[in-house]
Order: C-alpha cells, then structure tokens, then sequence
C-alpha cells in the first residue's frame, strides 16, 4: 500500500469527524451544566433522523434543510421535555442514579414510539446527491459525506462561537467550571439548564437528520451513536467543548483505520475498547493532557 | 399489653414471611399444577434471581448497570458448552458463576477507578461487543445459536426446584450483604463515596466485590434458563440472551420493585415475571413503551418504588389503628430517599 492508498480513508476518517463531533457536543453541553448523561440522546437522534425522513415523503423537503429545520423544532421540544421531566429532578453537582434511569425511561418510550408508528423495518432517504461522487485528483468523496461534513462543521463553530460570545454561553461555561459561584455571580441555574437542555436536543435531532442522510436507520438507530458519542466526550474530557472536536477526530480515525485489520463486523467492539484504553490512560481525556487555564470549556 | 402482643406477633410474622412463602412453593408441585403455571413460575423465578442480583450493585452500591445481559449469556453459554460436554449440571451452574464472575472484573477492573457516569455507560458499550463477538463465534454457532443436547427425560419440576433455590440462595445473599458490614460499606460508597474512603472504606475494592457477586448470580440465571430452554441465541429479538432487551428487564424489576432493599426486587422480579408472560402475548411492542413510561413515574414520584408505596400504604393504616409507631431505622439509614439525590 502506498501512501496514496492511505489518504482515502484519511479523508473519509476526517468528514466521519464532523458528524460525530455535532452528535457528540449536544451530550456535552447537558452534561457540562447539569450533570446528567442523557442516554435519550439516542432516542432523540432517532426522532431526528425520522423528522427528515418524514418531511422529504411527504413535503420532498431536502434533508439539508430538514436538518436545519430540525434545530429549532428539537430546541422547543428540548424545552417541553426539561419543563416536564428533567427539572423535577434532584439538583446535583454529579450525576445521579436517577437521573441516569429518567433519561433511560425517557429512550425507552421515544424507541418504542417510534417503533408504534414507523414499525420495525430499516428506511432510508434517497436524494439525486446519494450517490454522486466528487473527484478530487486521486480521492473521491461521496457529495452527502462532503455536505453533511459541512453542515456539522458549521453548526458546532456557530455553537462555539455562541457560547464564547454570548451571555448564554458565559452562563453556560461559568456553570460548568463552578456551579456555585456562577450562582452567587448572577447566573441563573435554572434558566441556563433549561437552554442548555434544548441546546443539546437541538443538536442530537440535527445530528440525527444528518446521520439520515448517511446511514438507513430503525427506531433503534442511536444505540451505537450513543457509545461512540459518549467515547468522544470521554476523550475530549467530558466537559470540554474543543476536547470534541479532538474526540471525534481520534474515533474517527480509530474507526477508520481499524478496518484494515480488524472484521467490520467488530466495529462496536472498538468503540468499547478505545474507551477503556481512554479511561486507563487518559481518565481526564484529551483536554486533561493542556493546562487547566487552556481549558475551554 | 395487648397492643404490645399484637405488635410482637406482627414482627414475628413478618419474619416468618418468606418462609412460609418459600415452604408454600416447595409444596406447590404436590398439588399436581398444570405445567404452563410451573413454566411462568420458573420463567419468574429466573428473573427473580437476576433482579436481586442488580440490585446488589445498583441498588446497594449505586452502580447502575445497563449491560447485566452479558452475565445472563455468558452464563448461559457457559452451562450451554459445559453440559454438552458431558458435565453435570450442577457442575455446569457453577461454572457459569465463575466465568460471569471473572467477565465481571474486566468491565469492573477499568471502570470502577473512577468516579462518575463511567461505569453506567461502559456497561452499554460492553452488552454491544459481547453480542457482537457473540453472534461472529463459529464454535458457538454464531448468530444462528446454540443447542443444548442433555440425556435423560424432561423433568420440568427439577428445572422447577432448581430455580425456586436460586432465588432462596439469591434472597439470602442480599439479605445477608443488607445486614452485614459489608452491605454498610456499599451503602456508604453510595451515599457519599469520599466520606466512605475517609472512613476506611475502599470503594474501589467493593464495587468490585459487588458487581462480582451479583454477576455471579446473573450467570447462574442465564445458566437456568439456558438449560430449560435447550436453545440459546445471542440476539433474537427479545430472547436472546445477549439481547439489549435483556439487560434492560434486569434493570427495571428491581428498580419498579424499589431499589436497595432485600424485598424489592422480589417483589419487582414477581410483577415483572408474570406480567411479561401475559403482556408480551397481547401487545408485543407496547410493554416496552409501558416500561418507559412506568420508569419515568417511578424515578419522579416514587423513588421507592412498589416496596415504598406498600409501606406508605402499610403506614397510613397503622396510623388510623394507632398513633405510636417509632421511626423506621431503614430511613434513617437511607436519607429520605433511596434514589434521589445519589451520586454515582
């Protein structure tokens, strides 16, 4: 194999990066603010990837635009959710027994939801540019893979940027780095994690509509993002949002490259054992490897 | 006096309980019952033992465990390989405890160092990759499944008492850790782990005893199981015994039944059991989204889950009958709240 060979799966590891960092940073922002590790996100990339599914059978709307409609949508329904079940629970600076089950219920019943309405067998959307492929000198790249590539790129810069700039974003990373004194400081707790929590729902249903356009899904779709999401916000360091972005990257590039040695069918494996060798090595991720003052949160 | 008599024979009573219920079904098969009743017995009496075995870990320590379906299969497997090879199946129950046991620590052994959400979603990650590898092995049968040959007649009523030992073994493991120090040292970690470090308490040595202890128990479960049913597969639908559906029954009985007691996952294996076996015929997909449901209440409004409604109920009698009645130790061990408020 020459180096050539080589740079074909470098820039397929590199556009999987984009998606899996926008799936992985909703998980972030909930976990950062309330410390609660939102195993619906699953469910709710799910719901995103059937939203865009069910706007482009009925309205032949693109995904692309099904996925940037599914934002504020998934932000409203991220909303409804945390004023109906999450803020009930006990307030904690780690995570607790029951929010981890809440979550867990809350999954089960958008699964099987879905699973009442759509049934059980595997959809996917087929759009002109499924198929295209671009050239460029000795790589191809798939047209879906460069655009949704683009899309998540975008959206998680356009959340970075939020959260350095805004007063949202300060409440957001003052919250995480000391609940306690952003609270003496002004910031409302509540208020925040309400967003917060429609932030990170936001982006799991975008992700989701995204990851439709890559991938045929069955209301059980998610599971295996969930693993990998989790595995990126340990690598970047669970509370960091640069630390995803360099998460996503080395699954990715893990992931990709895993294939020349080892059976594709044993993929979920590797997710699993990269997270051990993360949690043996590097317990504090990526992002614990910089000083703390480099620290992004 | 008289009142002071009532209430001994009560607590008498009360302890007497579980004996009686255990004499009750060791006398039920002289009864002659139909063979469908010993089946959903059976089937309930297996869940049983894996409800009180996740609550060791989760409910005692804390550790909540999404991927308890990879004790069950191992287990089973493990009977599965053992019997085939001529073993006895005693022989054969063992032997599947001791593989879960030691499957245990390799999920335990990198997670339990740290705290946090680690270990709850590692144990996600590994039902995935033993199912996985599970379904690719050739000498298993992949994920066509495995077949159990085992001479000699079918006796249903020796599948029967076997099971209904398990789950008297299981009880009394539980009730033992609940009393014992080593029961306070897990509810300690699960309260407040670095108060229980300051005390002397390795949590890390104890997590780990724990999760063992009742992966054990799982693995007897799944050999159960196995051996009834003569046919065991990675992932078929709901059956299969490394199924995500798997791990995820295990999870809700004890968490319905209440958490952290000796009685509750009984209780919540029992409803569990029988429910399932009529449910899964009526609607096949909506118990699930029953079970969603049934958790979020649970988790909001009743922490305790059915053992604490049961004693909310048993407490707004006996403050009708009579005012007195002291505080229950059990709360003043727990805090208010069995679920609320726990960090992992």
């Amino acid at each position: 194999m020459s180096l050539i060979d080589y740079l074909d799966p470098l820039v397929a590891a590199v556009l999987l990066a984009g998606i899996y960092a926008a799936m992985s940073v909703g998980m972030t922002v909930i976990y950062g603010v309330m410390k609660i590790v939102n195993l619906a996100h699953a469910g709710l990339m799910m719901m995103g990837a059937y939203f865009a599914y069910e706007l482009f059978e009925r309205f032949h709307i693109d995904p692309v635009i099904a996925a940037i409609i599914a934002l504020p949508v998934f932000f409203l329904f991220g909303i409804a959710v945390h004023w109906l079940l999450v803020r009930w629970l006990p307030k904690s600076d780690q995570p607790t027994l029951s929010s981890l089950l809440l979550m867990f219920g809350f999954w089960l019943v958008l699964q099987n939801v879905a699973l009442l309405i759509w049934g059980n067998e595997d959809r996917s959307i087929f759009t002109p540019m499924t198929f295209s492929v671009i050239q460029m000198g000795p790589v191809s790249i798939a047209k879906v893979r460069l655009i949704v590539f683009v899309l998540a790129v975008v959206s998680v810069v356009i959340l970075q940027i939020v959260l350095r700039r805004s007063w949202f974003g300060r409440a957001v990373r003052a919250l995480i780095q000391n609940p306690y004194a952003a609270q003496i400081a002004g910031v409302d707790d509540r208020r925040t994690a309400m967003f917060s929590f429609g932030v990170g729902t936001a982006f799991a249903g975008f992700a989701g509509a995204l990851l439709a356009m890559l991938y045929s899904f069955s209301p059980d779709f998610g599971r295996q993002f969930l693993l990998r999401s989790f595995v990126i916000i340990v690598l970047g360091g669970l509370e960091s949002f640069s630390g995803v972005a360099v998460g996503a990257l080395i699954l990715a590039l893990v992931e990709t490259f895993s294939i020349l040695f080892v059976p594709a069918s044993y993929q979920p494996a590797i997710s699993y054992a990269l997270l051990v060798v993360v949690l043996l090595v590097l317990p504090k991720g990526v992002a614990g490897l910089l000083e703390k003052k480099w620290r992004v949160a | 006096m008289a009142g002071g008599m009532t209430a001994s024979w009560l607590r008498y009573g009360k302890s007497a309980l579980p004996f009686l219920v255990l004499l009750a079904f060791l006398l039920l098969p002289a009864t002659d019952p139909s063979s469908n009743l010993v089946r959903i017995l059976f089937t309930t009496f297996v869940w049983m033992i894996t409800s009180i075995a996740w609550n060791i870990v989760g409910g005692f320590a804390g550790q909540v465990s999404f991927g308890f379906a990879v004790f069950y299969g191992l287990g089973a497997y493990t009977a599965a390989l053992l019997i085939n090879a001529g073993r006895n199946h005693y022989f054969a129950f063992l032997g599947a405890a001791g593989i879960a046991m030691l499957a245990s620590f390799l999920v335990g052994l990198p997670t339990f160092w740290l705290r946090g959400p680690y270990f709850a979603i590692a144990t996600i990650g590994v039902t995935e990759a033993v199912r996985v590898i599970m379904s690719n092995l050739s000498f298993t049968g992949g994920a066509s499944g495995y077949r159990i040959t085992e001479y000699g007649a079918f006796k249903q009523i020796e599948h029967y008492y076997n099971a209904l030992i398990g789950v008297a073994v299981a009880v009394a493991i539980s009730a033992w850790i609940a009393k014992s120090r080593f029961g306070l040292a897990l509810r300690a970690i699960k309260q407040d782990q670095e108060a229980a470090a300051q005390l002397g308490v390795n949590p890390y040595a104890f997590k780990l005893w724990a999760h063992a202890i009742a992966a054990a128990l799982t693995g007897v479960a799944g050999a159960l199981h196995a051996r009834y049913h003569i046919y065991i597969d990675p992932s078929g639908g709901a059956g299969g015994v490394f199924a995500f559906q798997t791990g995820i029954s295990i999870l809700l009985m004890p968490v319905i039944g209440g958490i952290g007691t000796v009685w509750g996952p009984v209780l919540g294996g029992a409803v569990f059991g029988i429910v399932e076996e009529e449910l899964v015929v009526k609607f096949p997909q909506l118990h699930l989204l029953l079970y969603g449901a049934l958790l979020i209440v649970i988790v909001l409004l009743e922490p305790d889950g059915l053992i604490g409604l049961l004693h909310k109920l048993a407490k707004f009698f006996r403050r009708r009958r009579e005012d007195s009645g002291g505080p229950r130790t059990d709360k003043v061990l727990w805090g208010r709240s069995r679920l609320e408020g726990r960090e992992l």
